[in-house]
């Protein structure tokens, strides 16, 4: 993990070196030439200054170097408290730092954080951990537990378009089903200590998630066939998680996917039970209230309550649930979206609701904390902090509520009435 | 001096004189070109109908603000209009694609569009209003200090209190769920101040005519018109369409018909 701070001492090196070769060209010739214009008038320097200039100028950026600091522990009275980061596309250290300080901060144990298979392992069996690195050392020195969510698959793990058919990062061939269980033995190796959650697949019940194909849920379940004794092999510590299955009312054979019920019923049909520890849900609150009743036809927070009564039908309720994803949007132009009133006071009662009536789920997760970029569109609206690292009123509420602070209300007043 | 050096000076002078007459002709521009700016010989506006009172659709018609805006414009320009009704997340696709030529739809200016697009000047500005009593005005945030705010809840207000609350300032903050109830909250005598954005006030305004306030803006959210940025003659004709409408005061009476 030392391999930033490598290359950086190298590029000083690469530096100091060439310009101290161009000092001494230039010396040499300043002491060969009467008149100083005559530098000027040799096209051939002209050319290797402007070469210089240009390289220097467009390559050279102050290397930043980060200090990791102490290490740290989370202050928390609420540990089911979890944060779904997006540091995978975070190209600056010390704002993956950053974003991990204000993650303890707020008083979560615990983060969810993409570890993108196209990202680490772009050719075959050739690994690139840098950025996995980075994430893992901060993460680890803020003391907090990592939630590896894994998925998009690399170039040469999918058919090349010239086969007839161009595929997105989403499309998981059966045939590279054994190099994903691979990737993700390497990747609980490497973060034996580090990581001990994984997530296979990300909301496979979605056509898109599932490369545009109709969804697959036989097809899922020799997935995890494959993945469950790989990590384990890694890693006997570790905890697979299934599913990460998304909220949506399809129903059977529609090309948009399936919803998560019928797609649970048939993972076990299938025969998943013996190959995953924790189900993965993702329980949004959409334009509801966090108590709100749940239905099969509406999306709300408490849906996932029929996910749990498949898994007791399954004979499969020693299992914990993880929402590993989950909360409430306020853009003020989507349709899915409450007003920022409702947004926090129905995250906080999300929480309090999940701690009061499902002893079974063991985090509760919330989308998102912070793009490296805006969106511009309504999913900028789904973070608890701005991309300039501007806190919004809901990551107060949640440190609130985390913390046991009691800095603002954390509901709103009545409607005023008439004297 | 040497001849070659008298030389060399004056193509130099010469050279820089010419860039400077260059520059200079840049900065006086033809006059824009209609035919240019609008192909289709009309002027075709995208609006998102679902953002009452800019702009709503009955079934029938498509009206509010930004359609009576529109109308004035296309009347100053002198082209006929036509409405196409997008949801607002499909405006600036279509804008870019050239399904449409302009984009009047309580467009916030979003500097991240800057690349695709060009803004007018503002028309409206939703920006955040500290609302007082006519007879108790404050006029800054720091003159809150001891006094009781009504806002809304989890709001970019409720951001603004924060800050003031982390400069040590005691204030009373009063959350509630509407906005609305923020400024009955002010008007009741609950509250001494309220922190609302502009289009709530102004319609607020409107259901109680004779109620006095004091307001100053605290931030700004500035409406605009949305042109392709490659179609520079368009920019022109509806900025200037923009600008003159404001001058003669009509751009004011649309507003107050509407907010």
């Amino acid at each position: 993990m030392q391999g930033t701070a490598n290359e950086h001492a190298l590029l000083y090196l690469i530096a100091e070196l060439m310009s101290h070769i161009v000092w001494r060209m230039l010396n040499s010739f300043r002491q060969r030439s009467r008149r100083s214009f005559k530098l000027l008038a040799r096209p051939e320097w002209l050319l290797l200054l402007a070469t210089v200039y240009i390289v220097f100028s467009s390559t050279w950026s102050p290397v930043e170097y980060v200090e990791l600091g102490e290490a740290r522990i989370v202050q928390t009275i609420k540990p089911q408290v979890c944060i779904h980061t997006m540091l995978e596309n975070e190209v600056q250290e010390r704002k993956i730092k950053r974003s991990l300080e204000l993650v303890r901060e707020i008083g979560a144990t615990t983060i969810v954080q993409f570890f993108p298979w196209a990202y680490f392992e772009p050719r075959d069996n050739q690994y690139n951990w840098t950025q996995a690195d980075l994430i893992v050392r901060h993460a680890k020195n803020q003391g907090l537990r990592i939630i590896a969510r894994l998925g998009l698959t690399p170039d040469w793990a999918r058919p090349a378009a010239s086969e007839g058919r161009a595929t997105t990062l989403n499309y998981l061939p059966e045939a590279s089903f054994d190099d994903f269980a691979q990737y993700a033995a390497r990747l609980a190796t490497r973060y034996r200590e580090e990581i001990r959650h994984f997530i296979i697949w990300n909301e496979p019940n979605l056509s898109f998630e599932w490369g545009y194909r109709p969804v697959d849920p036989p097809a899922y379940v020799r997935l995890l066939q494959k993945s469950y004794p790989a990590i384990k092999d890694a890693n006997p510590q570790a905890l697979v998680l299934a599913g990460a299955l998304a909220p949506t009312k399809e129903i059977q054979g529609s090309p948009a996917g399936l919803n998560e019920m019928d797609y649970l019923r048939q993972m076990y049909s299938s025969g998943a039970a013996p190959y995953f520890d924790a189900l993965a849900v993702h329980s949004y609150g959409s334009t509801e209230a966090a108590d709100a009743e749940p239905s099969a036809d509406q999306l709300n927070f408490r849906r996932l309550e029929f996910l749990r009564q498949i898994m007791l039908e399954a004979d499969d309720g020693a299992k914990p649930v993880f929402i590993t994803e989950s909360g409430w949007n306020d853009h003020p132009r989507w349709s899915g979206a409450v007003r920022p009133s409702q947004r926090l006071q129905y995250t906080i009662k999300a929480f309090e609701f999940a701690e009061a009536n499902w002893n079974w789920v063991e985090q509760l997760c919330i989308w998102a904390f912070r793009y490296p970029a805006p969106l511009n569109g309504y999913p900028d609206n789904f973070t608890l902090v701005s991309p300039a690292f501007d806190l919004k009123p809901i990551y107060y509420a949640i440190q609130d509520y985390a913390r046991g602070w009691e800095r603002r209300p954390t509901q709103w007043l009545p409607p005023p009435e008439e004297p | 001096m040497s001849m070659r050096v008298r030389l060399a000076l004056s193509l130099g002078l010469a050279l820089i004189t010419a860039g400077l007459l260059l520059l200079f002709a840049s900065w006086i521009e033809r006059p824009a070109d209609k035919a240019k700016a609008f192909p289709r010989g009309v002027m075709i506006v995208g609006v998102d109908a679902s953002v009452p009172p800019f702009a709503s659709d009955d079934g029938q018609a498509v009206y509010g603000l930004d359609i009576d805006l529109a109308n004035a414009i296309a009347l100053t320009i002198d082209l006929p209009v036509r409405f196409v009704n997008i949801s607002y997340y499909g405006l600036y696709d279509a804008l870019i694609s050239g399904e449409v030529d302009i984009l009047i739809s309580a467009l916030r200016v979003e500097e991240a569009r800057m690349d695709d697009v060009r803004y007018t000047r503002q028309y409206f500005d939703n920006g955040l209003l500290l609302v007082t009593r006519a007879e108790k005005p404050i006029s800054s945030l720091e003159g809150l200090a001891g006094q009781k705010v009504s806002y809304e809840f989890g709001s970019v207000a409720d951001t603004q209190l924060r800050v003031l609350e982390e400069k040590n300032e005691v204030i009373t903050g009063l959350p509630y769920e509407l906005p609305t109830y923020a400024l009955d909250s002010l008007r009741l005598g609950y509250a001494d101040a309220a922190i609302v954005d502009a289009i709530t006030l102004r319609l607020y305004q409107r259901r109680f005519a004779g109620w006095p306030s004091a307001q100053r803006y605290l931030t700004r959210d500035p409406y605009a018109i949305a042109v392709p940025r490659d179609n520079r003659d368009a920019w022109r004709l509806v900025d200037g369409a923009l600008a003159a409408l404001k001058e003669s005061g009509e751009l004011d009476r649309i507003i107050a018909m509407w907010l």
